[in-house]
């Protein structure tokens, strides 16, 4: 810090006259310090960033699907450290939880994919259907153009009447269940003065796929850093394992995947899991140029070979086998079991076949940019173009322009622009037509009748109706608004809304608009600098905050509301994450229980009955920020957001026969996303030597959700999922807290008391979860004076759900289909032992041993780690619930 | 790959232009960094990554199925 100052004095006399200026220059001229052009300014920091995507509804023509669009919650946090002045390390976790229906094939509207069905004659909803319902024979006329025909000619079994073209598409929307992508990704990078070499890697788990990659790259500057070649090469290896949707597979031709890639599973589910490898190299190279004091501009190029399997295993593409329509015409082939035609050529008869594209794909990038500064408004044009082609037939173009505006007081407003255009593939098409029938009928030399399925090598080699490889256009648009504070702590939220049109493609050839769709996406997020922080505390005023952190007393990991900073001004930023495991064998009070006594008596929310299933383990992870601010000495507030995700695995009890239509034992259930939201205030009540006293009050507020619903199976209703795996408590909750902390020498203790009251009897889904008090105490010994250890016991009460869900009235039959009023109900689940609300709370003791680290001194002073295992050592549970496993809580935090 | 041959001695002739460093203050902006919102970026890249054929750029780094 000294020698930046010396020096400023010497460039402000020499050579110019406005001090900000010189100051740049000197921070610039610094070795290490000066900036190549495509080097970011990579100073240690902590972000984390919650972003939201939500898709529109698809244009379905006259009905309406019963699901909802796609929405996408996603959650980053991560962190670049210097580890030394050279070597820099950068890691990210990233987790993306999706629900929603996505297109799972296109066909002619005439063919009805989404059909309606109804209750209790009132239309419920629309239902996807792939080879069989209404419309399963689409008539054609001679050139194949698919007609619209008379229903009453087709329900009456006449002679079928066209009543003319009808060349309208329509998508069939199908539902994917809450599912969680979690990734996680490392980049190490060492740096001389002008050059830099990183190299990086990661891994991504979704239940289907699972991607592992690896990366090397470099910078090289020349020529005083205004030229700056960049290049790297990457490899990522993945891996699809896709359960195949059982209600749909025993429709669809996977032939070509079998027996090679696809297997039947053995687990008494009548699944199918299809398993597929990817492969791929990627090299790039980049290089950017200073134009002069106010512009840069960029170039690059890369090129991907991926070669495996690339297909989308959740799409179909309807292939209709097209015949004569009159059976009279030619009695060698057909006849098909739908009504015949004596005015129509042709009719076709749909079967759905896993999508099917090639397995290697050459694929190259050129892009350029330039960035101009404009220097009336202080402000920075980015504009930036790709051109992408491969050998799928696809080319496209994107187009990019931002405008980033400072505001003053550290406001940044950024307007963004986009343009995107791409061709379709060589092998896109929204539906096959096959000139053959699906099955024909022969005589054999006995006279038997033998049956001769449709020749599936007649059509493409490779086919896929995924409107991502269709031709299209999108323009989006959205705005970046970034607000920094003067301790290094910055706030960025966005948007943007996303329009996809077959009509905005560059050129002709476009699909037409039943592929439309839009969607938006927003985000906010936070970042702290820990160097500008370390800056700002350079000296004297830094050691002082060393010292204050070193302190407090180390609270173990799992312990909330237990530390008031008391100098006004002061900010706090944490991370906590939790995960906790049911596993085991299931409990009855504080007994193992037997089966058949879960079976009899599990599910005695009604008379009468009894359990199929109950859980065979589940999981559950959140993720806290926490951000904390003392306005005053003895007042901090506190505002806690969380994000969960869990996944639960349901197995039959013992003595009952598992039936895949009741019981949803398919690949377990996965939920995640926002949970509720925390909002505290602490107060210090009494601080004397080595003993403080610290109250909390605040709320959470119900931002997660508790409707989340079963997917609707089998053509059954399901209700809602189980209490458990619900994002929040869906009510106002009051958590009051009160803590005792003391300190003496290397030994530090603590007691806390802290409750759960629920503000409202019921949430809007119809339950409410019971209250809970929890006590604990704690003993701490500083081992170093960077890292101490402690040792904590904990019981908690938590009562029983009050009330339940809301009815769901749906179609109750075993057969599922057009339901009459008898058969309405209610259809949310009660057959497993997690459904019944009696079957929640209990009286709980936990050992903790835990872990405190503080960094005390360098540029990371001031960051805590600290990690907790809670290990149950008595369960008295109400009712039949699986027992615990134990908790893990890990937090960072770091004050400044 | 034809590009780089065009882009190549073009760079090169830049050479000629020099911006001494003290004259790098505008270029050392936040609002001239290369990318000034990577945080932002990223979680729009990986929409459009999921939404469109051209994929997320040169780089690989898995990111997904996109299945969805």
């Amino acid at each position: 810090m000294a020698a930046i100052k010396s020096k400023n004095k010497r460039l402000g006399k020499a050579n110019t006259p406005n001090p900000l200026q010189s100051l740049t220059a000197a921070a610039l001229l610094l070795p290490g310090v000066m900036l190549g052009v495509a080097q970011a300014a990579d100073e240690d920091e902590f972000s984390f960033q919650y972003g939201r995507y939500e898709e529109s509804h698809r244009k379905l023509g006259d009905v309406k699907s019963q699901f909802d669009p796609i929405s996408v919650d996603s959650l980053q946090a991560g962190s670049k450290i210097s580890l030394t002045d050279r070597v820099k390390f950068a890691f990210n976790y990233i987790q993306d939880t999706w629900s929603g229906a996505t297109p799972i094939t296109t066909a002619p509207s005439v063919r009805q994919g989404n059909q309606q069905y109804q209750q209790n004659n009132v239309v419920a909803g629309a239902s996807p259907y792939v080879e069989t319902g209404n419309g399963q024979y689409v008539y054609f006329d001679s050139q194949l153009n698919p007609l619209n025909v008379d229903p009453a000619s087709v329900s009456l079994a006449e002679d079928v009447v066209s009543l003319g073209v009808n060349k309208q598409l329509a998508h069939t929307m199908a539902l994917a269940s809450p599912e969680t992508r979690k990734e996680g990704n490392f980049k190490l990078g060492y740096e001389w003065d002008e050059a830099a070499i990183d190299v990086g890697g990661g891994i991504s788990i979704e239940k289907d796929y699972e991607s592992r990659f690896g990366n090397i790259g470099g910078r090289l500057d020349f020529n005083q850093k205004l030229t700056s070649l960049t290049g790297g090469v990457s490899y990522t290896n993945s891996d699809t394992n896709a359960r195949m949707d059982h209600d749909a597979f025993g429709y669809i031709d996977a032939s070509a995947y079998t027996p090679k890639y696809l297997k039947p599973l053995d687990d008494g589910t009548q699944g199918h899991l299809l398993s597929g490898n990817r492969q791929d190299w990627a090299a790039n190279l980049g290089l950017t140029q200073i134009l002069y004091k106010d512009a840069l501009v960029k170039f690059g190029a890369g090129y991907t070979r991926s070669t495996g399997y690339m297909a989308n295993p959740y799409k179909v593409v309807s292939v209709f086998f097209v015949e004569s329509a009159d059976p009279l015409a030619n009695d060698e082939i057909g006849p098909f079991n739908g009504v015949p035609s004596s005015t129509i050529p042709y009719v076709g008869s749909i079967k759905p076949f896993l999508e099917q594209r090639p397995n290697v794909r050459d694929q190259w990038n050129f892009s350029t940019g330039y960035v101009q500064y404009i220097n009336p408004l202080d402000a920075a044009l980015h504009f930036d173009y790709r051109f992408f082609h491969d050998d799928w037939g696809i080319d496209a173009h994107t187009f990019e322009a931002d405008w980033v505006q400072p505001l003053g007081s550290g406001w940044t407003v950024t307007p963004r622009l986009r343009y995107y255009t791409q061709d379709a593939a060589d092998f896109y098409t929204p539906y096959l037509i096959s000139k053959q029938p699906k099955k024909s009928f022969k005589q054999d030399a006995d006279d038997n009748t033998v049956e001769t399925p449709y020749d599936a090598s007649k059509l493409p080699a490779h086919f896929s109706s995924d409107h991502r490889l269709s031709g299209y256009g999108a323009l989006s648009g959205g705005l970046v608004l970034t607000k920094q504070f003067a301790k290094g702590l910055t706030l960025e939220a966005g948007f943007e809304y996303y329009n996809h049109k077959g009509s905005f493609k560059l050129g002709s050839g476009g699909e037409s608009d039943y592929a439309d769709f839009s969607y938006y996406t927003a985000n906010a997020a936070l970042k702290v600098n820990l160097e500008s922080v370390g800056r700002a505390m350079s000296g004297g005023e830094h050691d002082h905050h060393a010292m204050h952190h070193n302190h407090g007393a180390p609270l173990p990991a799992g312990v909330m509301f237990g530390h008031v900073m008391t100098t006004p001004g002061d900010i706090m930023v944490g991370y906590r994450y939790m995960y906790s495991r049911q596993d085991g064998r299931m409990l009855h009070e504080n007994e193992f229980a037997a089966d058949q006594d879960i079976v009899s008596k599990g599910c005695n929310l009604e008379p009468g009955l009894t359990c199929r299933t109950s859980p065979a383990f589940m999981n559950m992870h959140m993720h806290m920020l926490d951000i904390m601010y003392a306005p005053t000495s003895w007042l901090n507030l506190m505002v806690m957001p969380q994000f969960m995700d869990m996944d639960m695995k349901v197995r039959s009890l013992g003595g009952v026969t598992p039936d895949v239509n009741r019981d949803h034992l398919h690949g377990g259930h996965e939920t995640g996303g926002v949970g509720d939201t925390g909002l505290y205030a602490m107060f210090k009540l009494y601080q004397g030597a080595g003993h403080d006293i610290n109250m909390g009050v605040g709320v959470t507020a119900p931002t997660g959700t508790v409707d989340i619903k079963l997917k609707r199976m089998h053509s059954k209703d399901e209700g809602y999922i189980h209490y458990g795996m619900q994002l929040g408590s869906g009510t106002w909750d009051f958590k009051p807290s009160i803590t005792y902390t003391g300190k003496v020498d290397d030994w530090s203790w603590g007691a806390q008391v802290n409750g759960t009251k629920r503000l409202e009897n019921r949430n809007q889904a119809g339950f409410a979860f019971g209250d809970q008090l929890q006590s604990t105490a704690w003993g701490s010994y500083s081992l170093f004076n960077w890292l101490s250890a402690s040792v904590r016991g904990i019981y908690t009460v938590q009562g029983a759900v009050q009330h339940q869900f809301n009815a769901v009235i749906g179609d109750t039959s075993e057969e599922g289909g057009d339901a009459t009023l008898a058969d309405m109900g209610d259809v949310n689940p009660k057959e497993g032992s997690m459904d019944n609300p009696k079957n929640y709370g209990g009286r709980y003791w936990d050992v903790g041993f835990g872990l405190n680290a503080t960094i005390p001194s360098g540029s990371l002073a001031g960051n805590t780690f600290s990690v907790e295992w809670l290990q149950p050592v008595e369960d008295d549970v109400n009712g039949y619930q699986l027992e615990r496993n134990g908790t893990l809580n890990a937090t960072w935090s770091y004050g400044f | 790959m034809k590009l780089l041959l065009i882009i190549l001695p073009l760079a090169v002739s830049f050479t000629g232009c020099a911006v001494a460093p003290w004259e790098r203050g505008n270029l050392a902006k936040p609002q001239m960094a290369l990318d000034p919102h990577p945080l932002q970026t990223e979680l729009s890249g990986h929409s459009h990554g999921s939404r469109e054929a051209a994929g997320a750029g040169g780089s690989a780094s898995g990111g997904g199925c996109g299945c969805y």
